[in-house]
C-alpha cells in the first residue's frame, strides 16, 4: 500500500461520516482558535509596551546614582551623599562614540501664568534632551545650550500644560511662574500622548541647574546617554563606567542599557504570553480527548473492514498508520479551521477595539498548525493500537 | 415512566460503554478542574496582595510632596518639590485627633562599613513611631528611642540582610557601623521579614530621621506615613491631613495623600477582573468537551436506532426519549464535573504542600459556576442529539436492524 492510498482511504472514512467529523474538527478548532487569539493579544501587548519604551529610541544607555545590582528604584535616587552632577553629564559627553547626554531632575510644581495655575511634572533636563529622547518641538525652540552655571530662566512647555495655561493663545515669550520663580516659555513641544498611564504632555522643561536650585538638590537623579548607533552599547557603557570611577573614585551608580531593560521586560512579557496560550491549550487538551473519543468509536464500528484489510494480508502497522493518518488528518484541519477562526477574531478584536492591541506572528501560526497535527497524532495512538491488535478473524465475525 | 426508570435506563448507557464514557469524563473534568484552579491561583494572588498590604500597616495614610493634576494617572512616586514637606510638617499632623501616629520618612542610600567590609544600602530615616506603624519586628535590641525628634542621635537598626552582610554571625548590638562619614551605634536588629510588595525592608539601615537629614543634607521628607485612630477615622484623616498641610504651605494644596484602603482596592479590583478572565478562558475548555458530548451522543443514537424505535413502539412518547437522552447527556457532564472537582481539589491541596506561604483559597463562585456551565453545556449540546432521537420515526427505526 502506497502513502497516496492510505491518505484517501484516511480522508473517505473522514467524509463518510460528515457530522462526526466535522464536530471532532470543531472541537480541535474552538482549542485552536483560543491559542492563536490569546497568544495574539499577548504578543499584541508585548509589542505595544515594548513600543511604548523604544520611542526614546534604543541606543540609550541610563545611568543612576547609588551602586544596585537589581533593576528597581533605589534610595539613592530619592538621597544620596555622593551625588552625580551635571558635569559628571559633560564629561561623559566627551566620551567618543557618544552623540549626547541628558542630565535628569524630575519634580514636582506649580506652574502659573497670571491667574491660571496647574500643578505639574517639572523635568530638569539639558539641551539634547529632545534629540535623546526622540521628542519634537512643536513652536519656538527647545533650551538652549547654556552652560550649567549661567542657565537662562527659560521654560519649554508640554502640550497639555501649553492648552491648560494658554489656551489657543501663543505661549511663546510669555511669563509663567514655576515653584514661585519666574520663567520666560520659548517653546512648545509636539503631543506625545500617554506612556503606560503616564501623560508626557502634562510637563513643563527647564534648565537642569535651574531645577537642582528649585528643589534644592544636590545630585542629578538619572544622567541619559544617546551613543551613537551601531555601537557596542556594552563598550561604551564600560567607558562610561571607567570616566565616572575616575571621577568619583568608586563606583557608586548604576549604568541601564535600554538593550538590557527591554531584555527584562520582553522576557517577562513573553512568559505572560506563554501562560496565556497554555491557559488556552487547556480547551486543545479536551479536544485531544475529543478525538480518541470519536476514533476508538470508528475503530469498533469498523471491525469487518480492519478485518478484511488483515486477512487480505495487511501488516498490523500498516493498519495503525491508517488509523494515525486518520486522527492526524482530523487534528491538522481542526487546526487549520482553528487558525482561521483564530486570526480573524483578532483581526475583528482590533478592528472593533482599536485600543486593544494584537499582532499574529507566523511563526505561532505555524506553530499552532503542527501543534492541532501532533495532538491529533497522539490522540490517534490509543485507538491505531487497538485496530492494530485485532484478531482478524474474530474481527471478520463481528458483522 | 418512572424518575428511577430514566436514571436506571441512562446509567446503564452510560455503563455499557466505560471507555467512550471515561473519555467524555476525563474532558469535562479537566474543563471543571483547571477552571476551579485556575481562579483558585488568582484568588490565592488576590489574597496574598491584600496580606502584602495589611502587612505594610493597618489604617494607613501615605503622604507625598507634589501632586499631578492630571487625573487617573500614578502619583508623583519620586516626586522633589519647590517646598519642602518638612519634619515640622509631620509633626504638625500629629495634632489631629483622627491620627494616631505619624512616622517622617526620609529615603537615601549610602556606603555602610564595618571595618573593610562596606555594603551600599538603603538608609531609612525615621521615628520610633515606624515600627508599630509598619509592623516591623525587632530580631535583637531594641528600635530607634522614642524622644527629641529634632536629635541627631548617632544609633542606627540594621535590617536583617543588611547585617548578615555587614556582621556575618557576630552579635551587631553595640558596635559601630560608619554610614557614609559619620559613625553610628548599632543598637538592635530586624526580625526577617523579606520584602513586602518590592520594598526589601531586610536591605537596609534606619536611623533617625534627624541624623538622616544631616546625612543627606536635605529638609525634605520623602513621605509622612500617618496611622489613623481607626477605620471610620480614615477619612477625616486624610482631609485633617490636606488641612493641616495647606494652613502650613500658605493656602497651597502642594501634597498627594493615599489612603492604603483605596489602594488595595484598586490592587483587588484589578486582580479580580484578572481571576475572572483567567478563569473564562479555561471555560472555553468546557465548550470543547460539550462539542464532544454532543458528538458521542449523536453516534451512539445512530448505533442505538433499534433500541429507540423499540421504546416508541411500546408506546414512549416523544417526550419521554427526548428525556431519556438529555437526562444522559447531563448525565455525563454532571459525573465529569464531579471527577473534575475531586481532581481540583487534589490539585489545591497539592499546590498548598509545594507552596505553604501562599495563601491559597478557592473562591466560592468557581465551583458553583463551574458546575453550572459544565451542566449546562452538557444539557445544552445534548439537545441536538436528544431532538434527533426523539423524531425518529418507529417503524424505520426497527427496520434497520
Amino acid at each position: 500500500m502506497i502513502f497516496n492510498d492510505a491518505l484517501k482511504w484516511a480522508l473517505q472514512s473522514l467524509a463518510g461520516q460528515r457530522l462526526r467529523s466535522f464536530l471532532t474538527i470543531l472541537g480541535i478548532a474552538v482549542g485552536i482558535a483560543a491559542v492563536v487569539l490569546l497568544t495574539s493579544l499577548g504578543e499584541g501587548v508585548h509589542r505595544f509596551v515594548l513600543g511604548e519604551f523604544t520611542q526614546f529610541g534604543t541606543d540609550l544607555i541610563g545611568i543612576t546614582p547609588g551602586k544596585t545590582s537589581t533593576t528597581g528604584v533605589s534610595g539613592a535616587v530619592i538621597s544620596n551623599i555622593r551625588p552625580l552632577s551635571i558635569d559628571d553629564a559633560a564629561a561623559l559627553s566627551r566620551i567618543p562614540r557618544i552623540r549626547d547626554t541628558v542630565p535628569v531632575v524630575q519634580g514636582n510644581a506649580a506652574v502659573e501664568s497670571g491667574p491660571r495655575s496647574r500643578r505639574t511634572y517639572v523635568f530638569g533636563v539639558g539641551a539634547a534632551a529632545p534629540k535623546v529622547w526622540q521628542m519634537a518641538v512643536a513652536q519656538g525652540r527647545f533650551l538652549p545650550e547654556d552652560h550649567a552655571t549661567g542657565s537662562r530662566a527659560f521654560a519649554v512647555l508640554g502640550s497639555r500644560v501649553s492648552r491648560e495655561l494658554f489656551g489657543g493663545a501663543n505661549p511663546l515669550g510669555r511669563r509663567i511662574r514655576i515653584g514661585g520663580e519666574r520663567y520666560r516659555t520659548i517653546g512648545v513641544m509636539a503631543a506625545k500622548g500617554q506612556m503606560l498611564g503616564f501623560d508626557l504632555d502634562d510637563a513643563v522643561y527647564i534648565p537642569a541647574s535651574r531645577a537642582l536650585a528649585m528643589f534644592n538638590r544636590e545630585s542629578l537623579m538619572e544622567i541619559d546617554v544617546l551613543f551613537a548607533a551601531g555601537s557596542n552599547a556594552d563598550k561604551i557603557s564600560a567607558r562610561i563606567k571607567s570616566v565616572l570611577v575616575s571621577r568619583h573614585g568608586s563606583e557608586d551608580f548604576t549604568i541601564v542599557t535600554q538593550t538590557q531593560m527591554l531584555d527584562v521586560l520582553g522576557s517577562v512579557l513573553g512568559v505572560l504570553t506563554l501562560a496565556v496560550g497554555a491557559i488556552g491549550g487547556i480547551s486543545l487538551l479536551v479536544g485531544g480527548v475529543g478525538i480518541t473519543t470519536i476514533m476508538t468509536i470508528a475503530v469498533r464500528q469498523r471491525r469487518a473492514e480492519i478485518g478484511l484489510l488483515r486477512a487480505l494480508g495487511t501488516r498490523r502497522r500498516w493498519i495503525m498508520g491508517l488509523f494515525a493518518i486518520e486522527a492526524t488528518l482530523l487534528g491538522g484541519i481542526g487546526g487549520l479551521v482553528g487558525v482561521i477562526l483564530g486570526t480573524g477574531g483578532a483581526w475583528v478584536l482590533e478592528t472593533l477595539v482599536p485600543k486593544l492591541p494584537t499582532h499574529t506572528p507566523m511563526a505561532y501560526v505555524v506553530l499552532a498548525e503542527v501543534l492541532a497535527a501532533v495532538i491529533g497524532l497522539l490522540s490517534g495512538i490509543l485507538p491505531a493500537r487497538q485496530a492494530a491488535r485485532l484478531d482478524p478473524i474474530e474481527a471478520l465475525r463481528a458483522e | 415512566m418512572r424518575t428511577t426508570d430514566v436514571i436506571g435506563f441512562c446509567r446503564r448507557a452510560v455503563s455499557g460503554y466505560p471507555l467512550r464514557s471515561g473519555l467524555i469524563l476525563l474532558a469535562m473534568a479537566i474543563g471543571v478542574a483547571s477552571v476551579v484552579l485556575l481562579s483558585t491561583l488568582g484568588e490565592g494572588t488576590r489574597r496574598y496582595v491584600a496580606n502584602q498590604f495589611s502587612s505594610l500597616g493597618t489604617h494607613l495614610l501615605i503622604v507625598l510632596p507634589g501632586r499631578s493634576e492630571t487625573t487617573g494617572g500614578p502619583p508623583p512616586m519620586m516626586g522633589q518639590t519647590p517646598r519642602d514637606l518638612t519634619v515640622q510638617d509631620a509633626m504638625a499632623l500629629a495634632r489631629s485627633t483622627a491620627v494616631r501616629r505619624v512616622a517622617p520618612i526620609v529615603v537615601g542610600s549610602a556606603p555602610v562599613s564595618v571595618g573593610s567590609r562596606q555594603r551600599e544600602i538603603t538608609i531609612l530615616g525615621s521615628t520610633a513611631n515606624l515600627l508599630p506603624i509598619r509592623h516591623l519586628a525587632m530580631a535583637y535590641g531594641r528600635f530607634i528611642p522614642a524622644g527629641e525628634i529634632s536629635r541627631a542621635d548617632a544609633v542606627c537598626v540594621l535590617g536583617y540582610q543588611a547585617r548578615k552582610e555587614l556582621f556575618g554571625n557576630r552579635s551587631p548590638l553595640g558596635r559601630f557601623v560608619r554610614i557614609g562619614e559619620r559613625r553610628f551605634r548599632v543598637i538592635g536588629t530586624l526580625s526577617q521579614k523579606g520584602q513586602s510588595l518590592g520594598v526589601d525592608t531586610s536591605d537596609m539601615a534606619i536611623i533617625p530621621v534627624a541624623s538622616a537629614t544631616a546625612l543627606f543634607n536635605t529638609e525634605s521628607l520623602f513621605r509622612i506615613l500617618v496611622q489613623a485612630r481607626n477605620r471610620d477615622a480614615v477619612s477625616r484623616a486624610k482631609r485633617n491631613v490636606q488641612e493641616i498641610i495647606r494652613d502650613r504651605h500658605d493656602g497651597e494644596d502642594d501634597v498627594t495623600v493615599i489612603t492604603q484602603d483605596a489602594l488595595l482596592a484598586t490592587f483587588d479590583r484589578i486582580l479580580q477582573t484578572l481571576t475572572l478572565a483567567v478563569a473564562g478562558m479555561a471555560a472555553i475548555s468546557l465548550a470543547v468537551a460539550g462539542i464532544l458530548i454532543m458528538n458521542v451522543m449523536l453516534v451512539a443514537i445512530s448505533q442505538r436506532t433499534a433500541e429507540i424505535g423499540l421504546l416508541k413502539a411500546v408506546g414512549a412518547t416523544r417526550g419521554q426519549v427526548l428525556t431519556l437522552f438529555l437526562v444522559e447527556s447531563t448525565l455525563l457532564s454532571l459525573l465529569g464535573t464531579v471527577v473534575g472537582l475531586v481532581l481540583s481539589t487534589a490539585g489545591v491541596l497539592v499546590l498548598q504542600q509545594m507552596f505553604p506561604e501562599f495563601p491559597l483559597a478557592v473562591p466560592w463562585w468557581s465551583p458553583v459556576a463551574a458546575t453550572a456551565t459544565a451542566v449546562s453545556t452538557g444539557t445544552l449540546f445534548g439537545m441536538l442529539p436528544a431532538r434527533r432521537a426523539a423524531r425518529l420515526d418507529p417503524v424505520t427505526a426497527l427496520a434497520e436492524k
